[in-house]
This record gives structure tokens, C-alpha cells and sequence, in this order.
């Protein structure tokens, strides 16, 4: 290794590196022809081997390639350091003629790949940043940009097994130590339409994804497979269409240049089986794909957000409305968190699912009095618009979105921003704002879909969670907790500490009341005497937090008057003993919090800390 | 309120001549404290409580008393109480309360004639009270501190229904010296914005935590 390149695994922790040796770096590269200004050519690109794909250019100024160099890499790494840590030796392959490539807006990397003397491969990247689209209705901040890695193309003559992989893993790690936000790519060679896809790259265009989700149904259909309308609407990672129903095998026809096609036709004629979600793959339309890499985090947490949770709409001067959303993920994007959360899209579930916590007959009572029009069902509390139906399935949705990622390790632990809220939602009856029991839902589906046995639901709504405990009274598998204000002071007026379950379930119920005007110190002291006890004791395989924020001091709603250092403690002692018994598995869901600044304030401290980040307020809050 | 609607009627009775055993084992059994003594025709004789049951076994271990041969198990009849204080089912609930606090007695049987036909104990007036005063019916109470004038009554009832909150109870009482305190229980979850306009309409709400400290 050069003596210029030895702070260079993983950008090492340091701090930048001294200009000077960066200068030094590129000088050195010039003098050995390994550096030019050069950007892609698009037009020759596209005929993909005649020609070099670059249009060399002379060599920008020492100042600009600086420029480049602090903002793709902040200076962690010297010229040649990143050349070295971009060529390892994987499985007998080197890479040869390695070469970076200053273009106007970013920095390339090119590369043969070889095998002892001969080219068996190519390889190429781009690094720059990118500007945050335009979100939706938001107004748009200005930000630096993400760090990208773009993967122009991989291409190796003899499939060599493995080997993309174990290089993409590499990659993963050295270019979250040099602080990038994601890779991106164009999934579109035969292999790689499905291959990016297991590897866990996902649509970067929601409309594109929808559509092959479209497209996968209508294969379905056209074949006659015994396959669900409602499985296939499930799918919202590209990864999971990847592995969708392995058990399930399906003809397609490949061409001399190894292009598949779902029909037999003059030229797609050798035919192969494969499983359902990779035969579709294969023959999927190229698509753009992104993966994010989680810099500054140490955890891949989820948030479940999506703009049909503002269809729902109460009157004026109803505490439950969606500015509550709405400045909720405002927040996100100013805080810079866009980068570092995984973008989970809910789903309207099968309605068979729902039945397990609802009787049909209510959800269908429902359904009408949105249809009718109504104001409000059930109570005046629970006013309805024309959205408000598809609104509530679309969060009981969110959170099984929320379990799929988590259970299928695309993240770590997930924050379902959803409303209306649910906890106080009965088998049979809608109050307190909610419709449909969105954690209820969750749990069961957890159980249903993915076979998770023991699963502890937290319900730290200031309000008891009333809804949710009667549907869990007799089950002894789910633990039901809830901590919040004395039910002789606080709606709904239940949640008393002799409530402990009834029949089988008798003890799978902990209820915490505290006094009117307890603040962070009871607040924890309670958290820590009772609750964390009764995690260990249960020892789940799944955590579920009912997190309304509505027991901060500055929300009207009640009389507790805890602050953003109570949620901070509780989600990290929650993350601990996740971590102890499942995996770090926790999946939290937003109830109640009707003061818009305190909601997002407590609400973010939550989210970073569920991403494990540190320096989030918390060290005085141990009582 | 009337006795007849709330007395139990389906009655744990022993005989004058059942043993202390089997008077324990019966109590234990059903999870009661009493038990009416009756003789043919449900002729009520006499009550007998577990704590009857206590003192007697007591006497009989220290030798305090010497109730018939040795030897012979002692009987109900023996150490029941006869003079007692019972209700007719035309007796109301407030008059069962009255002699329950003040006598410091647990349970009246309830009586038409001579023949027993129910029982009230201490936690059916308590039974009574929580769905009286609706305890565990969900919604929030709030407590509003009126002048005594039944206009005042009127006023706060005229103003929650102008708010279209559903009223679940309502228990007005005597406050201070020449005041009323209402406590309302409210079906919605939304209580801050109730107390905030009947503020706004210048009634005193009190916070219900004011009272803990007191």
C-alpha cells in the first residue's frame, strides 16, 4: 500500500486528511496516466462495446478536482486510497487498468475486471451528489445534496458466481465508512433485473414500481397461477417481488444474448423454469433501482408514510387533522433524515386480515357512513370525510408494511407515521379519533403472516389503550402494557392496575396509571420498575410501541407532563431489550399527540433514536 | 332505589343443626361471608358469619367456653346471631346503607313475613354505587364548581348541550357552604376543549387533580 494510502479502509474514523496529500494524490496519478477529465459519452454508451464510452476531456484545474474531492468524499480518502480500496481481490478476480475520471458534476471509476492475464470483465461507478427532489406539496429546502454511488454498468463474460455479490458487500461497507447515502443503478441486463432486486435495490420511482406490480398480476393472470390479487398488492420492495412465491414455477424462453421473454416467440426459444418472482424479473422492463446506504446510523429503521393518511380529515378545530402528518414530515426532511430512512409505502390489506381484529359487519357500517357521507361514526369524537375509510385501512396497512420489512430484515426497526390512530378502536366500536386497531392489526398479521409467537405491545398513548387490551384480554401470547394517565382523571376512563387479562390471558395485561401532572421522573421510575421487568419476563419475539405523544407537558389533551427525554429513554430501553430477546425487532406506531410542536419534536427524538443515533437528550432522564 | 331490584335471591343457607364444619366449607365454597340460618318454610331463624365461625373456634381452642358435652360437634344454631336487623324488599337501598355503616355489619337479610327471600350485602350497595355514579363507563368526568341556584343547574346543562358532547352521568353535591359541585362524565376523548369553553362561558372547572392534593 502507498504511503499515501493508509487512511484509507473505510475512510478509518479519522477526520480529512490534509490537502496537501490529496493534491500530492492527484499528481501522482496524472504522472502515471491513471487520471483524466473525462465524463461518460451517452451516445456511445448505449451501443455498449464499440469505442470507449468516455469523451476525454483535459484535465480540470487542480482547485476544481479539490472541490469534487471535499464534496464526494469530504477528503477521507486520498486518490490512490480509493483506488486501492475499489480494486480488492474477490474470488481470483483483480480489477486491471483501474482509472478515475473527472467529469463536470462527478467523479468515475472504470475498470477491467481480471482473471491472471485475461479481461474477463468491466466495471463502472460514479460518484455525485444528488438534489433532493421536490416532495410532493413541499416546499423545497436547500440542502446539500446525497452522496451517490451510480453502478453505470457490471458486466463479466463468464458468469463468475458470486462474485458481483461479494464485491457489492464490499462495497456497501467501504462506501458507508466514506459517508455516501446510496447506491442507484439501472436494473436493466437479462441477470440484473432480478439479480439488484435480491440484492435489495428497490424502485427509486413509486409510479415505476406500481406498474410492474401491475404487470406481475397480469403474468399471473395470463398463466392462471393459483396466486392472490391481495398477495400480489402486498409487494412494495422490489426484493420482495424478487423472492415472491419460490414454490411456484414458471416457464420463460431465453434469446442467444440472454435476454428472457415470458412467451415462446422466433427468437426467445430455449426454455427454462423458473421460481414466480424471479422468472417475472428476468423478463421485467429495465428499471432504476436505489439501495440506501445508512451513513450516520446504526440502525436501518423504516418509516411508513404515505399521502393517503391526509385524505382522512376531521372538522375545523378537530384536534385530529392532518397537519399533524403533515408537519411531521416536514420535519423529516429538515432534520436530513431522508437519507437515512428506509421509505416503507403502506398497502390497503386483505380484508380477511382486518376481520381477525374487526367484525365485518362494523367495517362495513363504516365503509357506508363514509359512502353516505357522514360527519362522524359511531361518536361525534371520530368525524369522518370522503377519504376517511380508505385512510384507516391504509394505516392498519402501514403498519403490516412496517412488520414485512422488519420480519424480512430490510430493516432493522420501523416508525409507522400513520392516522387516523387506532388503540382505542374496539372488535366492534369506533371512539377517541379511532376506527380501525392499527396495532391490533399488526400483531395478528405478525402472527398470521410470519408465525411470530409471543409479541409485547407498549402503549404509551397518554390515554389508555383500551381497544387494543380488550381485543387482547384472554390471549396470553400478546402482552398488552400500557402506560397513561389515571383513568378517574383521563379519558377513556379505563386502564385501572387491577385490568390484568381475563381467562387464558390472565397477567398478559400490565396496566400503568400514573397521577395527573406525573412528569418524566414518575413517568420512567414506572417504565423501569414495572414495564422493563415484564419485557424480560415475556421475552418476545416481537415489540410493538402503541407511541402517541400526547403525555408531553406542552399537549392540552391530558395532565401528564413528560418532554422529548421520556420517549428518548423509553425507545433506547425498548431497543435494548429488543436486542436481547428479538433481534432488535420493534415496530412502532403513532396514536395520539395533538400539539403539532411537541408531537414532531417527541416524534423525531423517537425516529433517531430508533436509528441508534447518539446525542439525542437522555442522560438526565434516569430518574 | 329499592331493595327488591338489587338483593340477591339465589341464597347459601344452612340448617340450625349443621356443624361449624360444614357452615366453613359452605362460605368457602361460595366465596361469602354470611349465611341466613332458615328452618322449614325458609322460616329465617337466625345469621351466621365467618366471623361468628372465627370466634367460636377460638373459644372452643382456648376453653373460653363450654357450649354441650365434649365431644359433640358444636352447631350453627348454637352460636348463630338471632337478633338481627332485616329489610323487606320495600325497604330502599339508602335505608340498607344506613344501617350497614352504622350498625358495622356486613349483610341484611331481606325478609317478607318470616321467610327469607334475599340477601344485601355491603358489596352490592358498592355494585350499586359504581353503576350509579358510572365508573367504568368510558369517557372523562369533569368537576364544575356551580353557585346553589338551580338556574346555575340549568345554565351548565344548557352549555353542554350546546358543545354536542354526550353527557354519561352527572352527581351534584353539596359544596362549600353555599355552592353545588357537578361531576360530569363526558364521552370525548377531547375533555381539554370541553373544560376550555365552559370556561370561555364562565363556569369555575376544576382541574380533577386539584382535589389529590388536598
Amino acid at each position: 500500500m502507498a504511503e499515501d494510502g493508509t487512511r484509507t479502509e473505510a475512510g478509518g474514523g479519522g477526520g480529512p486528511l490534509p490537502e496537501r496529500d490529496i493534491l500530492e494524490g492527484f499528481d501522482r496519478l496524472i504522472a502515471a496516466d491513471r487520471l483524466f477529465g473525462a465524463d461518460l459519452d451517452s451516445s456511445n454508451l448505449k451501443k455498449s462495446g464499440k469505442g470507449t464510452p468516455f469523451l476525454v476531456r483535459r484535465h480540470p484545474s487542480h482547485h476544481r478536482m479539490l472541490a469534487h474531492w471535499r464534496e464526494l468524499f469530504a477528503n477521507r480518502v486520498t486518490p490512490q486510497g480509493l483506488l486501492d480500496a475499489l480494486a480488492p481481490e474477490v474470488l481470483g478476480l483483480v480489477h486491471g487498468d483501474g482509472l478515475l475520471l473527472f467529469g463536470k458534476e462527478r467523479v468515475l471509476y472504470d475498470c477491467q475486471i481480471v482473471r491472471g492475464q485475461e479481461a474477463v470483465g468491466h466495471l463502472t461507478l460514479s460518484f455525485y451528489r444528488e438534489r433532493e427532489p421536490v416532495f410532493r406539496f413541499l416546499p423545497f429546502p436547500r440542502r446539500p445534496g446525497r452522496r451517490i454511488v451510480y453502478i453505470e454498468g457490471i458486466s463479466l463474460s463468464s458468469q463468475s458466481t458470486g462474485y458481483a455479490s461479494s464485491l457489492f458487500r464490499h462495497y456497501e461497507r467501504l462506501f458507508h465508512g466514506l459517508g455516501f447515502h446510496r447506491f442507484r443503478l439501472k436494473a436493466s441486463l437479462s441477470v440484473g433485473k432480478y439479480y439488484w432486486a435480491k440484492e435489495g435495490f428497490d424502485c427509486e420511482d413509486r409510479v415505476q414500481f406500481r406498474e410492474m406490480r401491475e404487470k406481475l398480476l397480469a403474468l399471473v393472470r395470463n398463466l392462471g397461477l393459483p396466486v392472490e390479487e391481495q398477495e400480489v398488492r402486498r409487494l412494495n420492495h422490489a426484493s420482495m417481488v424478487a423472492t415472491f412465491r419460490r414454490d411456484l414455477q414458471v416457464p420463460v424462453y431465453r434469446n442467444e444474448d440472454g435476454y428472457y421473454a415470458t412467451a415462446r416467440d422466433a427468437r426467445h426459444s430455449e426454455e427454462f423454469r423458473f421460481p414466480l418472482g424471479k422468472a417475472f424479473l428476468l423478463c421485467a422492463d429495465p428499471w432504476d433501482g436505489y439501495k440506501v446506504i445508512y451513513t450516520d446510523t446504526p440502525r436501518r429503521t423504516g418509516l411508513v408514510w404515505s399521502e393517503g393518511y391526509l385524505d382522512h380529515e376531521s372538522r375545523p378545530g378537530h384536534p385530529e387533522s392532518p397537519k399533524r402528518l403533515e408537519a411531521l414530515e416536514n420535519a423529516i426532511r429538515e432534520e436530513g433524515m431522508r437519507e437515512s430512512l428506509i421509505f416503507l409505502e403502506p398497502y390497503i390489506p386483505a380484508m380477511e386480515s382486518l376481520h381477525a381484529v374487526h367484525d365485518p359487519a362494523y367495517l362495513e357500517a363504516f365503509r357506508q357512513a363514509v359512502a353516505r357521507g357522514d360527519r362522524h361514526f359511531a361518536v361525534r369524537d371520530c368525524a369522518i370525510s370522503e377519504g376517511s375509510y380508505e385512510a384507516a385501512l391504509l394505516a392498519a396497512g402501514g403498519v403490516m408494511a412496517g412488520i414485512d420489512a422488519v420480519l424480512s430484515d430490510r430493516a432493522d426497526n420501523a416508525f409507522c407515521a400513520v392516522r387516523p390512530p387506532g388503540h382505542h378502536a374496539g372488535r366492534s366500536s369506533a371512539m377517541g379519533f379511532c376506527f380501525v386497531n392499527n396495532v391490533a392489526a399488526g400483531a395478528l398479521y405478525a402472527r398470521s403472516a410470519y408465525g411470530v409467537e409471543r409479541i409485547y405491545i407498549l402503549d404509551w398513548d397518554v390515554h389508555h389503550g383500551n381497544g387494543t387490551q380488550a381485543l387482547f384480554d384472554e390471549d396470553p401470547l400478546t402482552f398488552f402494557c400500557s402506560l397513561h394517565e389515571h383513568p378517574s382523571f383521563c379519558y377513556p376512563g379505563t386502564g385501572r392496575r387491577l385490568e390484568k387479562g381475563r381467562g387464558a390471558g390472565l397477567g398478559a395485561t400490565l396496566n400503568v396509571p400514573l397521577s395527573p401532572h406525573a412528569g418524566d421522573r414518575e413517568l420512567l421510575e414506572a417504565f423501569e420498575r414495572e414495564v422493563v421487568p415484564s419485557i424480560e419476563a415475556f421475552r418476545p419475539g416481537l415489540i410493538l410501541l402503541s407511541a402517541g405523544f400526547d403525555a408531553h407537558r406542552d399537549d392540552p389533551i391530558a395532565g401528564l407532563e413528560c418532554t422529548e427525554a421520556a420517549y428518548v429513554h423509553m425507545t433506547r430501553r425498548i431497543l435494548e431489550l429488543a436486542d436481547r430477546h428479538c433481534e432488535g425487532r420493534v415496530v412502532s406506531v403513532l396514536e395520539g399527540g395533538y400539539r403539532t410542536e411537541s408531537l414532531v419534536s417527541s416524534a423525531i427524538a423517537h425516529i433517531k433514536t430508533l436509528q441508534g443515533r447518539e446525542g439525542s437528550p437522555c442522560s438526565s432522564a434516569r430518574g | 332505589m329499592f331493595v327488591g331490584p338489587r338483593m340477591k335471591r339465589d341464597l347459601v343457607t344452612v340448617t340450625p343443626g349443621a356443624t361449624l364444619e360444614e357452615a366453613a366449607r359452605l362460605l368457602t365454597a361460595h366465596r361469602i361471608h354470611h349465611l341466613p340460618v332458615v328452618e322449614e318454610g325458609n322460616r329465617l331463624a337466625g345469621i351466621v358469619s365467618d366471623t361468628d365461625l372465627r370466634n367460636a373456634t377460638l373459644d372452643g381452642m382456648f376453653g373460653g367456653a363450654d357450649r354441650g358435652d365434649s365431644g359433640r360437634p358444636v352447631t350453627v344454631g348454637e352460636i348463630m346471631t338471632r337478633e338481627m336487623v332485616t329489610l323487606t324488599p320495600g325497604d330502599t337501598l339508602d335505608d340498607a346503607m344506613l344501617v350497614l355503616t352504622r350498625r358495622r355489619i356486613g349483610a341484611l337479610p331481606v325478609v317478607e313475613g318470616e321467610r327469607i327471600v334475599g340477601i344485601v350485602t355491603k358489596a352490592d350497595i358498592l355494585s350499586a354505587l359504581l353503576s350509579t355514579l358510572d365508573i367504568e363507563g368510558l369517557g372523562v368526568r369533569i368537576e364544575v364548581v356551580l353557585r346553589r341556584d338551580a338556574r346555575e343547574v340549568a345554565r351548565l346543562l344548557a352549555a353542554l348541550a350546546d358543545l354536542d358532547v354526550e353527557v354519561r352521568s352527572l352527581v351534584l353535591s353539596p359544596h362549600g357552604t353555599d355552592g353545588y359541585a357537578a361531576f360530569v362524565r363526558v364521552a370525548t376523548i377531547d375533555v381539554a376543549s370541553v373544560r376550555g369553553r365552559l370556561r370561555v362561558k364562565g363556569f369555575a372547572v376544576g382541574e380533577l387533580s386539584d382535589f389529590y392534593e388536598a
